[in-house]
């Protein structure tokens, strides 16, 4: 959805091709490193695009090569890119897998969920060792978008550490309740109750 | 052999019910040239166990080896002579001398050695040009911004040419970009000038630089963790997984 709109917001600008929007779209995010589009998902989304009226094919340029279909921004497409802009980003906190790592290693006991802490800290310092170098090694005047980005990873980073000492400092308390279990359900239908008025 | 060595080193603050033991029992080993953050809640004995190995405070028990040399077997001169020639520390607050220049303040120790001043001066320019202030060796602390007088400070702790850098705290005083400056310098203090770096610091993203980190909790080591860094420590970061398993 997001790669969507972008295109777009490149094709709001000025009418593009293909190939043009991928240059552009790496530009804009700071460099495949950043968000790795392949050019044939651009290529399949401009013509949903098209096939939406959200873009329109508004010429054939061939110039000694290959022929380039250029696309632009219809009306339609506007709304929904202004639409776009406007409304926010829910971050997502699910499925965090070194959480699942954690309870398991406290419900099965093979392993201490201390080493299971201790590992997981010894990787995130690593990566936030190797984000801060490369930091130091962009050129701010040129790659303002990449430092964006690394110093949104290292704070993320900086966060996953101050959470792991704080689960590291609760340990104990931990271990001391009684880990999550599924609620015990009776097998089969339901019973039925007298005031079932379903009708079936 | 290692330039800082500590075995079974304990501090106690106090005596009998109101004691309160700051480190107990820690052996650490520095390799010349490392660059080692020392890490942990406050109160776990990061600082003690820096000021132990600098000199400034003497241990309730164990040792201390600096290049080989029994701090405790030393008398207060001698001590004072270790520390000023090989060692050099740098604070959360800067601690410059406020009337002097940031080349008089970075000389100040090669001048109290007894160097000319215009000996011990040139080779503290030498040194804020490295750390990257050329242009600002005549100016007063109050012209200069925090991280600046921190450049400050740091050149001031490299002018005798010690070994051993000791940082308490370093970036503590200073706004997040200055401290990143801070901290990369340092690491460049130890990866290309060859110092050993022992910094104490609370801030993960700055003990990111360092070689390696060591945990500090309750006054005990409790972790370490080796960084690599192109290629460097990936040795001892192997070594340190096997035993873990």
């Amino acid at each position: 959805m997001s790669v969507r709109n972008a295109l777009l917001g490149l094709l709001g600008q000025r009418p593009r091709h293909g190939y043009e929007l991928h240059a552009a779209f790496e530009a804009v995010v700071g460099g495949k490193l950043n968000w790795d589009v392949k050019p044939a998902q651009i290529y399949t989304t401009l013509s949903r695009l098209a096939e939406r009226g959200l873009v329109v094919e508004k010429a054939l340029e061939q110039a000694g090569g290959p022929e380039k279909r250029i696309f632009a921004i219809t009306p339609e497409g506007r709304n929904e890119l202004l639409e776009w802009l406007a409304a926010p980003v829910k971050t997502e906190h699910q499925r965090d897998k070194f959480f699942l790592k954690l309870m398991l290693s406290l419900a099965t006991g093979e392993v201490d969920p201390g080493l299971v802490i201790y590992a997981q800290r010894a990787s995130l310092y690593q990566e936030l060792h190797d984000l801060t170098i490369q930091r130091e090694n962009v050129d701010p005047a040129s790659e303002l978008s990449r430092i964006m980005m690394l110093d949104r990873a290292i704070m993320h980073l900086e966060a996953d550490l101050r959470w792991l000492d704080m689960i590291e400092a609760r340990l104990d308390d931990i271990r001391r309740q009684p880990l999550p279990e599924p609620k015990a359900r009776p097998r089969g239908r339901p019973p039925k109750t007298k005031n079932d008025s379903s009708g079936r | 052999m290692p330039i800082v060595e500590t075995e079974k080193l304990t501090k106690i603050y106090g005596k009998g019910e109101t004691a309160v033991t700051a480190l107990k029992d820690v052996d650490l080993r520095i390799e010349a040239g490392e660059f080692v953050a020392v890490m942990g809640p406050s109160g776990c004995g990061k600082s003690t166990l820096l000021h132990l190995i600098g000199g400034l405070d003497r241990p309730t028990s164990g040792r201390v080896l600096v290049d080989g040399d029994d701090l405790a077997e030393l008398d207060d001169t001698t001590l004072t002579e270790i520390r000023r020639r090989r060692m050099g520390f740098v604070f959360q607050f800067f601690n410059l001398i406020p009337i002097l220049g940031a080349a008089e303040n970075a000389a100040l120790p090669l001048v109290l050695d007894g160097v000319k001043p215009a000996v011990a001066k040139a080779k503290a320019v030498e040194w804020l040009e490295r750390l990257g202030l050329p242009d600002r060796v005549d100016n007063r602390p109050d012209e200069l911004s925090g991280g600046q007088q921190q450049r400050v400070a740091m050149a001031r702790a490299l002018t005798n040419d010690p070994a051993l850098i000791l940082a308490d705290e370093p970036t503590g005083n200073l706004d997040s970009r200055a401290a990143d400056e801070i901290a990369g310098l340092l690491r460049r203090i130890s990866s290309e000038w060859g110092r050993t770096v022992l910094m104490v610091t609370h801030d993960p993203r700055i003990a990111a630089n360092a070689d390696r980190i060591v945990f500090l909790k309750d006054g005990t080591i409790v972790n370490e963790t080796y960084l690599e860094s192109h290629g460097k420590g990936e040795e001892k970061q192997v070594r340190e997984r096997m035993e873990l398993l």
